[in-house]
């Protein structure tokens, strides 16, 4: 009953506030009308039901039903609604939604529908689709900084206050782990917390945005945006070298290209004015997807996959919107028509790739080989095309020979020598070598020349990027998105409605041109397009934060999560825009915020009130994703190798994974030295069988925007087990021992190499009487402890004691899966 | 969010700091969490589950990639004798789109059964020569012969069987059950996995991880992969040279400085990661302890033929999957790859089935004697049919093959609350279309969840703003099934 009443208390207030206060469309009517009568009064007119439609004002007070004359909505009369009428009916068959449909509206929601015809039923747009602009601020905070202004007003809203300033420690390993991915070091907190000065805070922030591994760490979410990875995906699973790309998005984060650059040079670069080599490079985002080309596959079902692949990733990477939906329909909530998703589609369907087999260098390409590279290519071709004239000649000297062949072999002969696929030639050697001995000695080594010639070519490292077709495709709508059901009229690139005007970029006086994909790009960062900016600050804030200030960090459609604070989002967007999209300097503001410098302690109010941080009365704290972890343990052991760029290395992966999955065809070759200890970044990943470390990312096989953090055991038995955990157990467990002799001295020392902070007594007594225990337990079994301080390939130093290297191993572990150092808090 | 749900998630995150709050110190830590239970709870935010009473507890999805050949196995068919190496008539045939492999222009000649049929059990059930002992059986089964998909090729089929959409990136059925029902174990995984092919390797598909993934629900809920060598479960084996008590002992003071970080900070996610690693040091017990199977008597080893010793063979994997139900497993998902027989199909079905055969039936008998048939749904089957008519050349004798099928298909299914000794639905005379009692795969995948208790249009989950299912919009439960 208490609950009950409780529960009872918050629906009036809720409906108390809305008597009293003007209802607001997009944030009271909208959610309900769009989850319960949309999806058959929606904006999708194929399946609409009884004409009638609720996503649009004029429609929705328009009369549907002529010979009754009946009207959906009546601005002022709910009695003559009749969407208000069929709401409250007991009639079971009438009653809306229908029974059966899995949607209901409470009382108190029906009321609150009710209440806003009455008062006029003043429609509105969905928040997100409306341009953003700058929020009143209420001078609250007193920190200069509108953020913590926008953030105190809706926590006073809440009844919160904001947490009192985490310490200094917390913070330089908060905000290190944050902009650089790994975490200070003992020498960093020492002059952090030292520096007593009014800017000490403000000049570590600078330094770490500075910093090279900024590129790195804010780099990774954008390899999971646009699905990167080393190989093709599908069967046969080829490798591919977009590298290239990846090392070109470290680079530019670092130097801080502006977002609407880095954006237009990614989805458009090839089509800028003189472009350069590397503006065309920058296009191999849109080539990230998977490529599927198994035989007996046609060749453009896999190209329009591609297609729609790259429709869906630039919807969901800059639009927020799911434009998924539309493959089939038109959007069941928001304003996007089936045929608007196949004007997006055209711009991308105006490239020059096919869809057949590609090993990884689909054309088109660019070349990046490396000089290595390209002379190894130019010598095996060279011995080919030689092989090859030889073999042309033998052919024209003796067609006497040839006219004894079977039909077939004759018609394979046919073909001019340089264009025998291997394959083929494989399969009639044996009857060439029947006849002709000379002519399938020639033909052999032909092949074989053939083939190191493709291998030389296949080690070139080639990046896929855009192109345009000469002669333009034309694009239909296609049922479904099944390649070989086109239907309707042909239609031509364009922008959905929603993202505002769309202009054409650099057309020459008299030259007109159709929409290309630079127009696209330049629509995306318009100052008019109400969702780029908006969508890209979100999910900065998820990164930070561990959440967006809109959860669905893809989805900012009519059926989005409402955001937690507008004003926030819209700040942060405004901001970001006006400042020439200057991404160090929205970190810059965000982590010099008092919001974000908050401790994350979690007190019974917080709990009670704002369970999830929606309202930011404390910093973030959340598990730091796989990635981050295995560099955090490399960077605080010494191991980590901080290269920057190249192809992907191999670390250590359990055997046999590989070739579980592809029927033995493909092993696994791990690396060895150095390479092993290279940030996670450039680990290489397989499609079909990702890196079997990162427990919690996504699977690179689509675009994916959100952060995948949960708690499960098979987490712990990686941060446990796998090898190169262990190994940077043991090798900071080295490193501690040669930094002090005095066991008190170690423990202090790696807890802040660990952690950031200094161990506390019972934390000391704890760990020395494990230090104890484990001392014995390893003195019983000293080959067991031999073992275990060699696990992985880095030299140890045998001077070390074996049982008491093993035992700090053991600690420096416990450290290592420490609630505390696995969190960024 | 409405205020109600808002108000129940406070009280859950209350109550659970408040116990939290109240401090687990002074216990013998290693034993702590003996009593409690550790079972992975169905999430918070799903559906309240079941609808109404189970019949089935659990699942074992015996899943047969590549697409056994149903007018050679289960769906006997004397006119393909008849009209062996005649055209397929039209009357069945025209219009279906097949894979590229076969192509409209490419003639279609009827091939006959390459395999004998009999009648067995008191139910009469054909069944081919090829698997004798699932005839064995046969009385305790449910033929179900009039399933029908939408899709030509592997990859999609699975994918739709499996996720309820062709396209990668919808929670596998056992990510949704794993979800909703939660497991029963403290042990070991809700939702495992395991893959197997012929030893030939007569055909390449690779089993996507999607197959069992979670798609758009929590990661925890994606299968577990028991792997077919080294380590069952990645990592489960401690480093080498650490013994396992000193692995406890350090366990036991992580927990113990968890614990305190948990007092001081008040962030439940630390309750549950202690709770989550002690789940990993059982598991490394538990896991070995599933795959040393020391303990089966000869003759149950015996009976799942010889292969069941060989780990990620698939009688091994069907022996793991009875020991891991009986440990509280909610979702065994077997994938055994090797039916796709495109030129082959005269000796590579018998070598399949004779892999398998055993093993299946074995597994069944197991279960039944145990008395555990009665609420474990056992299903056998694969993503489609293949063509009643022959890919290849009718001369070519050796080459024989069928290609993808999907108008037609035969699954059986074993226990779980499903009739045992019928068969239901029935295709054309040909084999070629479903046509009577036709099921559909998301009216199997209705009726799969309506055993355990599930109403399959009531339990979804909301993304990108709208409620998914696993049968997306469609779906009936086949009730003359349901014992």
């Amino acid at each position: 009953m208490k609950k009950v009443s409780c529960v009872l208390f918050l629906l009036l207030v809720g409906i108390v506030s809305a008597k009293e206060k003007k209802i607001d469309f997009s944030r009271d009517i909208q959610p309900l009308l769009s989850e319960n009568c949309f999806h058959c009064h929606g904006p999708d007119n194929k399946n609409r039901e009884a004409n009638l439609r609720l996503d649009d004002e004029h429609a929705a007070k328009a009369v549907y039903k002529k010979k009754k004359g009946l009207i959906g909505i009546v601005p002022g009369h709910p009695e003559k609604s009749t969407i208000i009428e069929r709401m409250f009916t007991d009639d079971e068959d009438d009653v809306m939604p229908p029974l059966d449909s899995n949607r209901t509206l409470t009382q108190e929601q029906k009321e609150l529908i009710k209440e806003w015809i009455k008062q006029g039923a003043e429609w509105g747009t969905h928040w997100a689709f409306e341009r953003a602009e700058r929020p009143e601020i209420k001078s609250l905070a007193g920190t200069g900084n509108p953020i913590d202004d926008i953030v105190l007003e809706k926590l006073k809203e809440q009844k919160l206050t904001f947490s009192q300033e985490a310490s200094k420690t917390t913070l330089l390993r908060r905000v290190s782990l944050d902009l650089t991915g790994v975490p200070p070091t003992v020498e960093e907190l020492d002059h952090f917390i030292n520096d007593k000065s009014p800017k000490a805070y403000e000049k570590a922030v600078d330094r770490l945005l500075a910093s090279k591994r900024f590129g790195q760490k804010l780099g990774w979410d954008w390899l999971d945006a646009a699905r990167y990875s080393d190989t093709d995906g599908f069967q046969g699973d080829p490798t591919r070298t977009m590298w290239v790309w990846r090392d070109w998005v470290v680079d530019s984060l670092n130097k801080n290209m502006p977002f609407d650059q880095f954006t237009v040079w990614q989805l458009a670069g090839d089509l800028l004015p003189n472009a350069t080599k590397e503006q065309k490079m920058a296009t191999a985002f849109n080539r990230n997807n998977m490529h599927n080309g198994e035989g007996g596959r046609i060749p453009e079902e896999t190209r329009v996959e591609s297609v729609l692949d790259r429709v869906e990733t630039a919807s969901t990477v800059w639009m927020g919107l799911t434009m998924g939906c539309c493959r089939c329909h038109d959007h069941k909530y928001d304003p996007l028509s089936h045929k608007e998703y196949f004007q997006m589609y055209d711009f991308f369907n105006q490239m020059s790739e096919t869809g057949g087999h590609g090993g990884g260098k689909k054309a088109p390409v660019l070349d990046y080989a490396t000089k290595d590279e390209q002379s190894n290519f130019d010598k095996h071709n060279g011995k080919y095309l030689e092989e090859s004239k030889k073999l042309e000649k033998f052919e024209k000297d003796n067609q006497e020979v040839i006219a004894t062949y079977s039909k077939a072999v004759q018609d394979f002969l046919k073909k001019p020598v340089k264009k025998r696929p291997n394959w083929e030639i494989k399969r009639y050697i044996k009857d060439i070598k029947e006849v002709n001995k000379a002519h399938h000695d020639l033909t052999a080594s032909h092949l074989k020349l053939l083939e190191a010639k493709s291998n030389a070519w296949k080690k070139m490292t080639k990046v896929m990027v855009m192109d345009t077709v000469k002669k333009p495709r034309q694009t239909k709508i296609l049922e479904k998105g099944l390649y070989n059901k086109p239907i309707g009229d042909v239609v031509s690139a364009k922008t959905p409605a929603i993202l505002g005007p769309i202009k054409k970029i650099n057309v020459e006086p008299g030259k007109d041109r159709p929409y290309n994909r630079l127009d696209m790009a330049h629509n995306f960062v318009s100052r008019d397009n109400p969702l780029t900016a908006r969508v890209t600050v979100n999910r900065y804030w998820q990164t930070l934060f561990g959440r967006g200030i809109v959860k669905s960090v893809d989805d900012f459609g009519v059926q989005s999560d409402k955001p937690s604070n507008q004003k926030l989002i819209d700040w942060l967007a405004v901001e970001f825009m006006e400042s020439g999209w200057d991404i160090k300097g929205l970190f810059k503001k965000i982590v010099t915020s008092k919001t974000y410098k908050q401790d994350s302690r979690i007190t019974p109010d917080h709990a009670l009130k704002d369970p999830e941080n929606k309202y930011l009365s404390r910093g973030p704290r959340f598990r730091m994703p796989s990635y981050m972890l295995r560099d955090q343990a490399l960077y605080v052991s010494g191991l980590m190798n901080e290269e920057m760029g190249g192809p992907s290395i191999k670390p250590y992966q359990p055997k046999g994974i590989w070739a579980e999955a592809t029927f033995g065809k493909i092993k696994y070759k791990q690396d060895t030295g150095k390479a092993l200890y290279r940030r996670s970044m450039y680990v290489f990943w397989r499609r079909i069988v990702g890196p079997t470390m990162f427990f919690d990312n996504s699977a690179r096989q689509i675009c994916d925007v959100k952060m995948h953090l949960t708690n499960t055991p098979l987490h712990a038995l990686v941060t446990l087990n796998e090898t190169t955990y262990v190994e940077a157990a043991r090798v900071l467990a080295e490193k501690v021992m040669k930094a002090h002799l005095d066991d008190a001295e170690r423990l202090n020392y790696v807890y802040r190499t660990v952690t950031s902070r200094s161990i506390a007594k019972d934390e000391m007594n704890i760990l020395m009487n494990r230090l104890k225990t484990l001392k014995q337990q390893f003195s019983k079994d000293q080959s067991g402890a031999a073992r275990f301080v060699n696990v992985g390939e880095f030299k140890r130093d045998a001077a070390l004691d074996v049982v008491e290297h093993a035992s700090w191993t053991v600690v420096c572990q416990l450290l290592l899966n420490l609630d505390e150092t696995l969190n960024k808090e | 969010m409405t205020p109600f749900i808002d108000h129940q998630q406070i009280m859950t995150r209350r109550s659970l700091f408040g116990k939290a709050a109240m401090g687990l110190g002074g216990l013998a830590l290693g034993s702590m969490f003996k009593n409690e239970a550790m079972a992975l709870p169905p999430d918070p935010h799903a559906p309240i589950l079941p609808h109404y009473a189970p019949k089935a507890k659990r699942v074992i999805y015996l899943f047969q990639n590549g697409a056994p050949s149903h007018v050679d196995l289960f769906d006997h068919k004397p006119m393909l004798k008849k009209w062996h190496g005649k055209q397929i008539p039209d009357s069945v045939a025209k219009g279906k789109r097949f894979s590229t492999m076969s192509k409209a222009d490419t003639p279609r000649p009827v091939l006959s059964e390459i395999s004998n049929f009999k009648q067995h059990g008191k139910s009469g059930a054909w069944v081919s020569d090829f698997m004798p002992r699932t005839a064995e059986i046969a009385d305790d089964l449910c033929f179900v012969k009039s399933l029908h998909t939408e899709s030509v090729n592997h990859a999609p089929a699975i994918t739709y069987l499996l996720t309820g959409g062709e396209m990668a990136g919808r929670p596998s059925m056992g990510s949704w059950l794993s979800y909703g029902l939660g497991s029963e174990s403290e042990n070991i995984p809700s939702f495992v996995v395991m893959t197997s092919r012929d030893k030939e390797a007569s055909c390449g598909q690779i089993f996507y991880d999607y197959y069992w993934g979670s798609g758009f629900l929590p990661t925890k809920y994606q299968g577990v992969k028991f792997r077919g060598n080294g380590d069952p479960v990645l990592y489960i084996s401690n480093p080498d040279g650490l013994p396992r008590d000193v692995r406890r002992g350090m366990l036991d003071d992580l927990a113990r400085l968890n614990e305190k970080k948990l007092q001081e900070v008040g962030d439940p996610e630390i309750s549950t990661r202690i709770s989550q690693y002690e789940m990993a040091y059982r598991m490394q017990s538990s896991v070995p302890e599933l795959t040393d199977f020391s303990d089966e008597p000869q003759h149950i080893l015996d009976m799942y033929g010889p292969d069941v010793k060989r780990q990620g063979s698939y009688a091994y994997n069907c022996l793991m999957a009875r020991r891991l139900i009986e440990k509280g497993s909610r979702f065994v998902q077997l994938m055994h790859a090797g039916w796709d027989q495109h030129n082959n199909l005269n000796h590579q079905l018998k070598i399949q089935c004779n892999d398998t055969d055993a093993a299946s039936a074995a597994l069944v008998k197991d279960l039944k004697q145990r008395g555990l048939l009665e609420d474990t749904l056992v299903i056998w089957g694969g993503e489609f049919g293949r063509t009643p008519f022959l890919q290849g050349k009718i001369e070519d004798t050796k080459r024989w093959g069928r290609d993808h099928h999907p108008y037609t298909f035969t699954k059986w299914m074993a226990g779980g609350g499903v009739k045992p000794g019928i068969s239901y639905g029935q295709s054309d005379e040909f084999g070629f279309n479903a046509v009577k009692d036709k099921v559909h795969v998301h009216d199997f995948q209705a009726t799969i969840m309506h055993l355990l208790g599930i109403d399959h249009e009531k339990f979804t989950f909301r993304h990108q703003g709208r409620q998914f299912r696993l049968t997306d919009v469609h779906g009936h439960v086949v009730k003359d099934i349901l014992a």
